[in-house]
């Protein structure tokens, strides 16, 4: 194989320094053999990190060690919530966890596999990892911080989360912080055990200036139940990769998420679902809004092995453009190794409907009202099954709080 | 005299290069029942749309009067609160949108037009149930989405119970027989004629006869290629119906 030389860019550079300096030689090697994936790299033909990518700041220092910040305002807040923060990477202290909840700390950053440059970034620079081991039935959220204080600055963070057989609980992780041009990379590994079931929540509102990766893997043992949902409402450029694995058979997940993307933004989720045995379902749901000058990116893809037989499999992705240079892009894959399943794929985008608007504004109701009306009801698919009342209330706060910005 | 409810003087009404509505005149006084017939494609519709505002219409001249106030450079919503109410041919499903916060929303902006303070939920409920009853809307119907998976028959009945609701002065009720069964049209028709009194008027429009037994107008206006060609009493319904439309395109010069 003819090897062609990369050139590197300032960020690309600054990375590979960054790799050498904590040890990871050989993913600075990569790195630099590689470059950052362009546009010709189909898992980031949308969101070309080569292009996108302008300066990588230094990485974090530790400006928080010793300090308790859970007390600290977070940028959401969940009523009865027992909160947990990790700060510019570091875990930090925590009030007492409820019964069944263990708190710990591990060394280095996410447990995947994917060779993904996102995520191999993560697990050599996120130094130590918040690891929750979950028995039983959680009634509080958990809500876990993960912020990036002080000036700009490059952070890996990472958490691990277990959920026994037959357990259940609500996690939300919330990414926040200074309004610097930071650089987030954030990692989520659940495992939600037989019979488990968890809703896991992410919310991105990094500031204008930042620019957010976040990768979350999932793995389900058998008769899973798993929800979650990404709410990309901050960053300058954001990028969430899902990563479910139905591992057991009668797992089943609603992978659903959100990008709200406004003037200068650009969002991306990417899910890369893996249905590797028997009798699994999914109905993975992506929804954009995008407003103003921005885009917005879905790829959602279903790779159902040879034997995952009667898969049944529903993804679907819409778009809510509220501007005329606004772009939503959408790419739906599926890869299927076996013969007896049920999937498909849906892709829609457009304005709010001329037909509906008219009909509401026809009773009286002003348009701008009647467009916020629809607008969440385009929505309501993805927050009205949130059960706990308190996160369904702080979720809709922050979607409203970025509607009322309009 | 007095202002008449409605007046409509030389509406002249395109889309795009193609003139629909050809010097529409047309008067409803206060309290009266008035039906428009004429065969599809004759513009009964488009009037409807292009009184309630509807964008896609470019009215070219001619005015249009509510209770004496030219509601054409209104918005839509301010038409509605001015007291305007087009009861659709074909009512708009949506999903998400439940029909009680439709409602309530509706209702409270017209309230706030009156300088009324917002409905209080046990007013509102209270409201809902009265007019749902009279016309066999149960509180399932009222649980789901605005119009979604609702039956013919009850998006008919879900658009009456909302002029009962908003209390307009001027109905337009376009096609509001079309899909219905007898029973239903009958259900419709008492709801509409329970709304009848000296204060308010209305529009009735349909191409045929039979929704004219159960609301009985005061007016009939035929129309033909885009404009009022024959009015009189609702007797002439039923020579509408013996001669067919034919026998009054002559007259449309007229």
């Amino acid at each position: 194989m003819s090897v062609v030389p990369v050139r590197l860019g300032p960020a690309e550079t600054k990375l590979i320094e960054q790799l050498n300096a904590v040890g990871a030689s050989a993913e600075a090697e990569r790195l630099a053999a590689a470059g950052l994936p362009t546009r010709r790299v189909e898992a980031y033909h949308y969101t070309d990190l080569k292009q996108l990518l302008r300066a990588v700041p230094e990485l974090a220092g530790d400006p928080l060690a010793g300090t308790d910040i859970t007390v600290s305002p977070a940028a959401m807040a969940v009523a009865g919530a027992f909160r947990l923060a990790i700060a510019n990477g570091r875990v930090q202290k925590h009030g007492t966890a409820p019964g069944g909840v263990i708190v710990g700390q591990a060394k280095g950053g996410v447990l995947t596999t994917r060779d993904d440059v996102v995520t191999r970034l993560n697990g050599a620079l996120a130094t130590e990892a918040l690891t929750l081991e979950v028995e039983g039935s959680i009634e509080p959220v958990i809500q876990i911080d993960r912020r990036i204080e002080g000036a700009a600055a490059h952070s890996a963070s990472a958490a691990r989360i277990f959920v026994a057989d037959g357990g259940s609980a609500v996690v939300l992780e919330v990414y926040s912080g200074s309004d610097e041009a930071h650089l987030s990379n954030h990692s989520t590994f659940l495992q939600v055990g037989r019979g488990a079931t968890v809703t896991h929540i992410t919310v991105n509102l990094m500031g204008a200036k930042a620019t957010h990766f976040a990768t979350n893997e999932y793995v389900l043992a058998e008769d899973a139940n798993l929800r979650t949902l990404v709410i990309n409402a901050g960053a300058q450029l954001s990028r969430t990769q899902l990563f479910p694995r139905y591992a057991g058979a009668g797992a089943m997940a609603d992978v659903t998420g959100l990008n709200l993307v406004a003037d200068g933004q650009h969002a991306d989720i990417t899910m890369d679902a893996q249905h590797a045995v028997p009798h699994t379902s999914s109905k993975p749901l992506f929804k954009s809004i995008a407003r103003g000058r921005s885009k917005a990116v879905v790829q959602g893809r279903l790779v159902v092995a040879r034997d995952a037989q009667k898969t049944d499999a529903k993804l679907m992705s819409q778009g809510l453009m509220l501007s005329d240079e606004a772009e939503i892009l959408s790419k739906p894959e599926l890869e299927i190794y076996a013969d007896d399943v049920v999937c498909g794929h849906g892709s829609t985008c457009g304005r709010l409907d001329e037909d509906q608007l008219f009909y509401l504004v026809s009773r009286g109701i002003p348009k701008a009202d009647a467009e916020t009306m629809l607008v969440r009801a385009f929505l309501a698919e993805l927050i009205d099954p949130i059960e706990d009342e308190a996160l369904n209330e702080a979720l809709t706060e922050v979607i409203e709080g970025w509607l009322a910005r309009g | 005299m007095t202002t008449p409810m409605l007046e409509i003087r030389d509406l002249h009404v395109r889309i795009e290069e193609r003139e629909i509505l050809k010097g529409v005149n047309l008067v409803v006084p206060k309290g009266e029942v008035h039906a428009i017939m004429g065969r599809n494609g004759s513009g009964k519709s488009t009037l409807s749309y292009v009184l309630a505002g509807k964008e896609d219409y470019e009215v070219t001249s001619g005015e249009v009067l509510l209770d004496g106030e030219n509601i054409l450079e209104m918005e839509p919503s301010e038409r509605a609160v001015a007291g305007l109410f087009l009861a659709f041919q074909y009512p708009i499903e949506i999903p998400g949108v439940a029909t009680m916060t439709f409602l309530k929303a509706a209702l409270n902006a017209t309230r706030k037009a009156k300088d009324e303070g917002e409905i209080s939920t046990p007013d509102f409920m209270r409201a809902v149930k009265e007019a749902g009853s009279a016309l066999n809307i149960d509180a399932d119907m009222l649980k789901r989405a605005l119009n979604v998976g609702f039956s013919g028959g009850e998006k008919k009945r879900a658009e009456i119970l909302q002029m009962a609701l908003l209390k307009p002065k001027m109905c337009v009720l376009d096609e509001t027989d079309s899909g219905l069964d007898i029973d239903a049209l009958k259900v419709v028709s008492d709801g509409v004629n329970k709304l009848r009194s000296p204060e308010r008027s209305m529009l009735v429009i349909t191409h045929y006869q039979r929704l004219l037994n159960h609301i009985v107008p005061d007016v009939v206006h035929v129309f033909s290629d885009g404009r009022v060609v024959e009015s009189g009493p609702k007797e002439l319904a039923l020579e509408l119906e013996a001669k067919g439309y034919a026998g009054f395109d002559g007259e449309k010069a007229a």
